[in-house]
């Protein structure tokens, strides 16, 4: 299940450059590259004449050449060279796909063309930012995105997949966890109240006693995830909104369906600590990093699973409940966009 | 009481207008947040006499039917 009116994240930024970068989204194979005055391009991954992947092409000028017979092919999706012929066909065309570049990452529109509107692109400034410090990363997953997004609303399991990275026992012993349920929004939240901060915490915030600590989860459909987290000297008002003082980060996660078992994972994060520090952005990197290659780990094996009997019968538990939310959202908004698209059919 | 992990469920309807909270406990209940029903609402409406009896927001009916 694939939502597609939707802006994904196809690609980081530096990623794309003058030769073809192939990727297959929502089922759909795409073929990514510049032209020479830096514009993007994104065009079906699949030559009209024998169907080989353009990908597997070059760039002569600012057109793409396919590997096969030579066909070259401009931004627009037109053929616009047909070796040893005057004549192009007319079918001898390529669908193109809306991009756009912010925060760092190429942002692509599978859908219906007439709805890119780029001022939908979720909000991910924290990348781009001078106030932060951030470093974004792609990892390619073998496993369905809604994996992916149950896991980032999914406190609890810090406790045990990462036990010996960020978590322990009283992150799932004594918890209260707010769920927010918004229409198209989930807002999962926990503050952890005049408690020792964690060693990492103490090294770049410096403090000396007591922390109020945060977790805040935001997730925005398809599969947006943005968590809060940080710490402020106990008794400075950090639940009440004053954070001065204390230091904050930003997890930030997009992940872009490739097939209903494989998910690009973008993922970044950043700090408001020592912003126009490198190695503290690579520090702070690396050490979210190891926890992030535990959770592949843990949805590639689920997937597995899954795949070998797609029909087991699952349990629900409390800590779900926000996971759960997403996927009724989700479930929602494939609803409408199937309802209007085959309105849309029945009109023509 | 060993209730240790509790989450709170809080809607939002479109308009803005929010849903008091709805608690999953870890001993399995489901605890909303409400007003008691006083003895004259009891009787005005002919409702039990001693049963605890809550009343809630009609939001929350509509949470619970999308959270089940």
């Amino acid at each position: 299940m694939f939502l597609r009116n939707y802006w994904y994240v196809a690609a980081l930024a530096d990623e794309v450059r003058d030769r073809p970068l192939g990727r297959t989204f929502l089922g759909e194979p795409v073929v990514l590259f510049r032209t020479a005055d830096g514009s993007l391009h994104a065009l079906e991954d699949r030559c009209p004449h024998r169907q080989l992947p353009l990908s597997m092409g070059k760039m002569i000028g600012d057109a793409l050449q396919c590997h096969y017979h030579g066909l070259r092919f401009d931004g627009s999706g037109q053929c616009v060279r047909v070796p040893g012929q005057d004549h192009i066909p007319a079918k001898a065309r390529v669908r193109t796909y809306p991009v756009v570049e912010r925060y760092r990452w190429i942002w692509i529109f599978m859908g219906d063309p007439a709805l890119a509107d780029p001022s939908q692109i979720c909000d991910f400034h924290w990348l781009t930012d001078p106030e932060w410090g951030a470093k974004p990363a792609y990892l390619h997953v073998e496993a369905n995105w809604q994996l992916v997004v149950d896991n980032l609303l999914d406190l609890t399991h810090l406790a045990f997949v990462h036990e010996t990275t960020i978590g322990n026992m009283a992150l799932v012993e004594h918890a209260a966890v707010k769920v927010q349920r918004a229409p198209n929004n989930v807002l999962v939240t926990r503050w952890i109240i005049d408690q020792p901060a964690p060693p990492t915490f103490v090294k770049v915030g410096k403090f000396t006693g007591n922390v109020d600590r945060w977790q805040i989860i935001d997730y925005t459909p398809p599969a947006f995830l943005r968590l809060d987290v940080g710490a402020s000297p106990t008794g400075t008002g950090a639940p009440e909104g004053r954070r001065a003082g204390g230091i904050g980060m930003r997890n930030l996660n997009a992940i872009t369906p490739e097939t209903e078992t494989k998910s690009h994972y973008f993922w970044a994060q950043a700090h408001n600590f020592e912003p126009d520090n490198p190695d503290m952005t690579d520090r702070v990197f690396e050490q979210i990093k190891t926890a992030f290659l535990e959770d592949v780990a843990v949805f590639t094996a689920q997937q597995r699973a899954i795949t070998l009997r797609p029909d087991a019968p699952q349990v629900d538990i409390n800590a779900d409940a926000g996971g759960m939310q997403a996927r009724r959202i989700v479930d929602r908004l494939y609803r409408e966009e199937q309802a209007t698209a085959a309105h849309a059919t029945a009109a023509e | 009481m060993a209730t240790k992990f509790r989450v709170e469920l809080v809607w939002t309807e479109g308009e803005g207008k929010e849903a008091a909270s709805i608690f999953l406990t870890s001993d399995g209940r489901v605890i909303l947040q409400g007003r008691g029903v006083p003895a004259q609402e009891r009787e005005a409406l002919a409702l039990p006499r001693d049963a605890d009896l809550i009343s809630v927001d009609r939001n929350h009916i509509r949470a619970i039917k999308d959270m089940l």
